[in-house]
């Protein structure tokens, strides 16, 4: 599928979160990202980034309710850090999701040659927590052949070192090998270029509908996209706006993705 | 390192001990004698004035609380903008959108009493305003940005508001102007809720948010418009405005009154999101489930 059309889902799902803190809508956001991920993500080690970004999210979430009992505690501010945090969080999902279903460095190469560069560290950043977590992965197993300990505290340092070290050679590399096949520089290759199919086009333009709706619904104060904490009251969802949110699983139901023979890299 | 952990625990507990004590201040003392923690909430809507005698549920709590609790103790209407920060709505005035300067340059002023008449403009927002024991706090509806342009509250004494629980009624301070900010000091009157004879009184009739609002935006109708632009000229507290003492209002009504916004919430949408959760959940996960049968990652 064309990295655009996900990356157009992205942003729409994004915008679509941005708009509400209603838990419903958010809900049902995350319900719609784990479908697609479960429909469409590359097998591999990028597709581990769904579940990473889902516990960063769900922390985040803790920590941003955590905050408000350093002030003036009552159930209506609670709720409301906590109706923040779990828009957050549902943004966070929406990126593991992206993440896993493409990858990002076909995203860059859509970038136009002259935005090359900004598109490449705009996919790096995208992608360093899940390498990370890939990382960290690897260096507890070597270590732990080694003998050492990698669980408590006090050996964080034979784990964080090694894992700083190897993203500093890891980013170097990249940008070595990068360079050396002329990226950015000479003329994009043409081998094998990513089509636009029906299924593409379909899932771009519902997404597009559902940010607008979103958008729309957001201007004009309508479907209750921020259910008032102060009073506390049951927070409603909007029939259209659900069915609105429902058009972003659309790429779920769309057949899988064949994954790359071989790595682009 | 144990020692200095003992020291600051020490330390702590002293505070804990202590701050009370000493956060209770002159008026404070009042209060106490009576039991209860109260402060003072004056909320003038440009036409009338209406003022609360609000029991604290904690030894300190910020402005925007002190007006859900007069609107549980009093059945005061109020609606909150930017994310519960700012107030939008009091008495039924003010804007009805989360923007709480839709009606700019109307807006709701916060200002701070010394309890003795004198108001001074809130520097900060309410929900960072920390509100103890003998407090005061005025909202003004109306133009202006600053202390000398926005209409001021009624130069109202702490113990005009709460003066049940004031140590010993000083029956000297005559009324010193027409309509009579403040009252006769007399302790427990009963007939002195409702200085301003014609006024009507928004918390006494015991209907909740519906009767105090309506009231005073038939207030507000009346004579709104002439008063704001004589304010922003002179300060208010020489004028004679109508101001009224809110009586509680009992548990049951203050019950009854919160029961439509708990209501307010059709299922249907709700069990939309449940369902459709649930499906593309399962659906996930069924997915998933059938991936991991075919030996994919």
């Amino acid at each position: 599928m064309h990295p655009a059309a996900w990356l157009v889902w992205a942003t729409c799902a994004g915008m679509v979160t941005f708009t509400t803190t209603d838990p419903f809508y958010l809900a049902l956001v995350v319900a719609v990202s784990w479908f697609v991920y479960a429909a469409q993500r590359i097998p591999g080690e990028t597709s581990r980034s769904f579940r990473v970004f889902a516990i960063a999210g769900l922390l985040t979430m803790v920590v941003r309710t955590t905050l408000v009992f350093f002030g003036t505690v009552d159930a209506s501010s609670v709720a409301f850090a906590a109706l923040e945090g779990a828009r957050l969080a549902t943004l966070l999902v929406v990126f593991g999701t992206f993440n896993a279903v493409t990858d990002p460095f076909g995203v860059v190469r859509l970038a136009p040659r002259r935005f090359h560069e900004p598109a490449l560290a705009a996919a790096l950043a995208l992608s360093i927590a899940p390498r990370t977590v890939s990382m960290v992965g690897r260096v507890r197993e070597a270590q732990r052949l080694r003998g050492l300990q990698t669980s408590r505290w006090r050996t964080l340092p034979t784990l964080a070192l090694p894992v700083l070290e190897t993203g500093m050679e890891e980013a170097v590399t990249l940008a070595e090998s990068m360079d050396s096949r002329g990226h950015g520089r000479g003329r994009r290759s043409r081998y094998r270029p990513a089509r636009w199919t029906a299924g593409a086009v379909a899932m771009t333009v519902c997404a597009l509908v559902a940010a607008g709706v979103f958008l729309v619904a957001a201007f004009t104060e309508q479907g209750g996209l921020h259910p008032s904490t102060f009073p506390l009251s049951w927070p409603e969802a909007d029939p259209v706006l659900l069915l609105t949110i429902g058009l972003l699983a659309v790429p779920g139901f769309l057949p899988h993705q064949r994954p790359p023979t071989e790595d682009p890299r | 390192m144990k020692k200095l952990l003992r020291f600051s625990l020490a330390l702590a507990l002293t505070a804990a001990v202590f701050a009370p004590a000493a956060a209770g201040s002159a008026p404070a003392c009042a209060a106490e004698a009576s039991g209860a923690p109260h402060a003072a909430l004056v909320v003038g809507t440009g036409g009338s004035t209406t003022t609360y005698c609000v029991a604290l549920d904690a030894s300190s709590v910020s402005g925007i609380h002190l007006i859900q609790l007069a609107r549980t103790q009093f059945g005061l209407q109020y609606r909150l903008g930017f994310g519960g920060q700012a107030v939008c709505q009091l008495a039924g005035v003010g804007p009805t959108g989360g923007d709480c300067f839709g009606d700019y340059p109307d807006f709701w002023g916060y200002w701070h009493g010394d309890g003795h008449g004198a108001w001074s403009w809130a520097g900060s927002g309410a929900a960072s305003a920390s509100i103890s024991d003998g407090d005061m706090e005025g909202w003004t509806w109306g133009s202006g940005d600053s202390a000398t342009t926005h209409a001021h509250p009624p130069a109202l004494a702490f113990e005009d508001v709460c003066e049940d629980i004031a140590p010993s009624p000083t029956p000297t301070q005559a009324p010193t102007h027409g309509g009579g900010g403040d009252g006769d000091g007399e302790p427990g009157g009963d007939g002195r809720d409702s200085v301003g004879a014609s006024d009507t009184n928004p918390g006494g009739t015991n209907a909740g948010d519906a009767a105090t609002s309506s009231s005073n935006e038939g207030d507000r109708d009346g004579d709104g418009g002439g008063n704001r632009d004589d304010r922003s000229s002179s300060p208010a507290a020489d004028e004679p405005t109508k101001v009224t003492t809110a009586t509680p209002i009992t548990a049951f009504a203050a019950g009854l009154s919160d029961d439509p916004t708990d209501e307010g919430g059709p299922p249907i949408g709700a069990l939309l999101a449940v369902i459709g959760v649930a499906a593309l959940g399962a659906g996930g996960w069924f997915l998933r489930r059938r991936q991991l049968g075919t030996g994919g990652d």
